[in-house]
């Protein structure tokens, strides 16, 4: 009987244990957030050229992530890539109409981001505002091809 | 040269009822979950077959997490991208070693073992005389090992992986210095729950079922003598290595090639 | 040979016979093993099979318990043709059965009291208490109710096929098969199962088939005796019967001779021309 018990124990731990890695994998490692859904707003802004970013890219502000990207989509009307923003509920009124949204690249191999810098105007952007000056993310090709035609026009 | 022909001809002919026998063999198997005496026998199994393993799949993740801290530092550091690490070894782990692994030490482990148990019951007429008792070995001795090893793969791949990426850590943070913040949050910015974590584990399930079924019935299908047995459990181990191998790439492909 | 078939026929067949067996054939590969086999085994009786190693006395037991399936031919135990019944029914009438194999096949995940206790366990839903007092009813029996925490691992031989016969027993059935009882006993244990199995017979009025090659101790507790050689049944009768018996082979087998009708040498070429062979190396 008590053998029985020890062995009861030892698989329940088993399971208990497997069921504690998967919220670990999920949590620490995919950094899903379980439960808590946090208050967001959500802001937009067009690019000419989004590189890699895709649904689910960080949002950053000063380094910080502050949201997530929750939908890239093609803007038919002006044919450029409308992306929309998901960011923490406490920026909300506190980002300048100006600001500016640019794709960035963590490190030379890294994913891409979209890093927000706040400007000066005393307007602030509402919930679905626009971001206008926006800045695209930078493609290898067309850099190398700047720098081509500056070395022959030189 | 007719000689070989028969001789392929028989081969494939061998092999194809080998395979028909085996697939009868499951579906009746796993027939035989429930019942509450069902459970006890299931439980037992995972005690040996699930908790007998952890030690052996635990120890493994840790020294495989280690390499690809070590292995993984040193290349990305001439990038300058030593932060990617956290990525790299999640990723890696996550998406390949800990199924691929797992599944390949489960059956050296558990499958063997599997085969070596089952075919001693044959070979003493254990079986044989559990069905004159009037109880159905499938149900009663397959079942419950079969079942037991569909379960607890997926368990030992979570704890392999776990220990992986702190084993990363403990190379890659601990003792090369990348910065502790960058190893998780590029971590956690790259790795995907459902792309990453459970496609993982989507695998792992598939192989603890095939490596299982293979253990199973190589015991169960085996010449009941002890050269019978030893040669079982060697083919147990290299058909179920095989079948982990070959199924990681198609199970690759499928998930992660973007084939669809 | 013939006054032995009519003495099969004297006896009151329809009421007495538990298990009938009818022109068996079976083969196994390209091996015929059975050509035609017919046995009627009585009911309350110790009957033997008898013959050479390797003739399927052991096939034969598979083949009544239903775990083999006949060419042709059929066996009927009382009244139910084996090989027609369907999955279930054939394992509501092995519950019937009892079978004592020759390793003892006790299941080496469970103790001595577990293994007795197991078929009571699967087929019945009595309380504890008397599972347990059956279990150790059967166990005194057979002299081993001190060994019942023992696993099997722990047992000799002998010990290990008693422990056997208490299971074939435990659910009292109506038909206990032995397969090989005596093989591999020191003399002791030998009778004391040879004994046990007796006493146990007559105890619970059981039919019982012994598939054996040991002659002497068969004969002492067999009631009638059936021995096949070449896939079929070359005598039958009572020990008295046979052992008068002139037949060569049966003369042979009974007695016990090391040469006679069933040939000492495998077949082979002359010895003289053999050892003389000198032909290029071993052939």
């Amino acid at each position: 009987m008590k053998r029985s018990k020890m062995m009861e124990l030892g698989v329940g731990l088993f399971v208990l244990a497997g069921i504690l890695g998967m919220v670990f994998l999920g949590l620490r490692v995919s950094g899903v957030g379980f439960g808590v859904p946090q208050d967001t707003f959500t802001l937009q802004a067009n690019f000419a050229n989004i590189g890699g970013l895709k649904s689910g890219s960080r949002v950053a502000m000063a380094g910080v992530t502050v949201g997530r990207v929750s939908d890239v989509s093609l803007d038919t009307e002006w044919l450029d890539a409308r992306v929309t923003m998901e960011l923490d509920d406490s920026l909300e009124g506190k980002i300048s109409r100006d600001s500016t949204a640019s794709i960035l690249t963590s490190g030379l191999l890294g994913e891409q981001y979209v890093g927000l810098s706040v400007g000066g105007d005393p307007e602030m952007l509402e919930d679905g505002d626009t971001i206008r000056d926006t800045q695209q993310a930078l493609v290898l090709e067309q850099l190398i091809q700047q720098f081509v035609s500056n070395m022959t026009s030189e | 040269m007719i000689h070989h022909i028969v001789a392929l001809g028989r081969g494939t002919l061998e092999t194809v009822s080998a395979l028909g026998r085996a697939v009868i063999f499951l579906v009746q198997a796993a027939w035989g979950v429930p019942s509450r005496e069902g459970w006890h026998l299931w439980l037992r199994q995972m005690h040996f077959i699930g908790v007998m393993s952890l030690a052996i799949v635990l120890v493994s993740g840790l020294f495989i997490g280690m390499v690809l801290g070590l292995q993984g530092f040193t290349i990305l550091v001439d990038f300058g991208a030593e932060d990617a690490l956290g990525q790299m070894v999640a990723l890696s782990l996550l998406r390949e070693l800990a199924p691929v692994v797992a599944a390949l030490l489960f059956a050296g482990r558990a499958g063997s073992a599997l085969t070596a148990e089952i075919g001693l019951m044959k070979a003493t007429e254990q079986l044989t005389s559990m069905e004159m008792i009037g109880v159905d070995p499938l149900r009663r001795i397959v079942a419950p090992r079969l079942w037991a090893g569909f379960v607890s793969m997926p368990l030992l791949t979570v704890g392999f992986s776990v220990v992986g990426i702190w084993g990363g850590y403990l190379v890659g943070v601990q003792w090369l210095g990348v910065f502790d913040g960058s190893y998780w949050s590029n971590m956690q910015s790259s790795v995907a729950f459902v792309d990453d974590i459970l496609n993982g584990m989507l695998k792992s399930v598939v192989f603890g079922l095939v490596v299982t079924w293979i253990a199973v019935f190589q015991g169960y299908d085996l010449v009941p003598t002890s050269e019978g047995i030893s040669r079982a459990t060697t083919r147990t181990v290299v058909y179920s290595s095989l079948a982990v191998l070959g199924l990681d790439f198609v199970l690759t492909a499928l998930m992660f090639g973007e084939l669809g | 040979m013939f006054d032995n078939y009519r003495d099969v026929d004297e006896r009151d067949v329809t009421d007495t016979t538990l298990v009938d067996v009818e022109g068996l054939h079976f083969s196994r590969g390209e091996n015929e093993i059975f050509r035609g086999v017919d046995l009627r085994i009585p009911k309350g009786k110790i009957t033997a099979v008898m013959g050479p190693s390797g003739t399927g006395k052991t096939t034969l037991l598979k083949l009544i318990g239903g775990q083999l399936v006949p060419d042709a031919g059929r066996v009927c135990i009382d009244g139910q043709d084996v090989h027609r019944l369907s999955r279930r029914a054939l394992f509501r009438l092995r519950r019937r059965m009892g079978m004592l194999f020759q390793s003892g096949a006790l299941f080496s995940d469970l103790n001595v009291f577990e293994n007795v206790a197991f078929p009571l366990r699967v087929h019945t839903d009595l309380p504890e208490a008397m599972v347990r007092d059956i279990v150790l009813m059967k166990l005194q029996a057979v002299g081993l109710r001190g060994a019942r925490n023992l696993s099997p691992a722990e047992l000799s031989g002998g010990m290990a096929r008693r422990v056997a016969l208490a299971r074939a027993v435990a659910l009292d059935p109506e038909l206990v098969l032995y397969d090989e009882p005596f093989v591999g006993q020191d003399p002791i244990s030998m009778g004391v199962l040879v004994q046990l199995i007796k006493t146990v017979n007559q105890a619970l009025g059981l039919t019982a088939v012994i598939v054996s090659h040991d002659i002497k101790e068969t004969l002492s507790i067999a009631d009638y005796v059936y021995i096949i050689a070449d896939g079929q049944v070359m005598a039958h009768g009572t020990p008295q019967t046979l052992d008068v018996n002139r037949d060569a082979r049966v003369k042979q087998f009974v007695h016990g001779e090391p040469d006679g009708p069933v040939p000492f040498h495998y077949p082979a070429p002359d010895f003289h021309r053999d050892i003389l062979a000198t032909g290029g190396g071993r052939p």
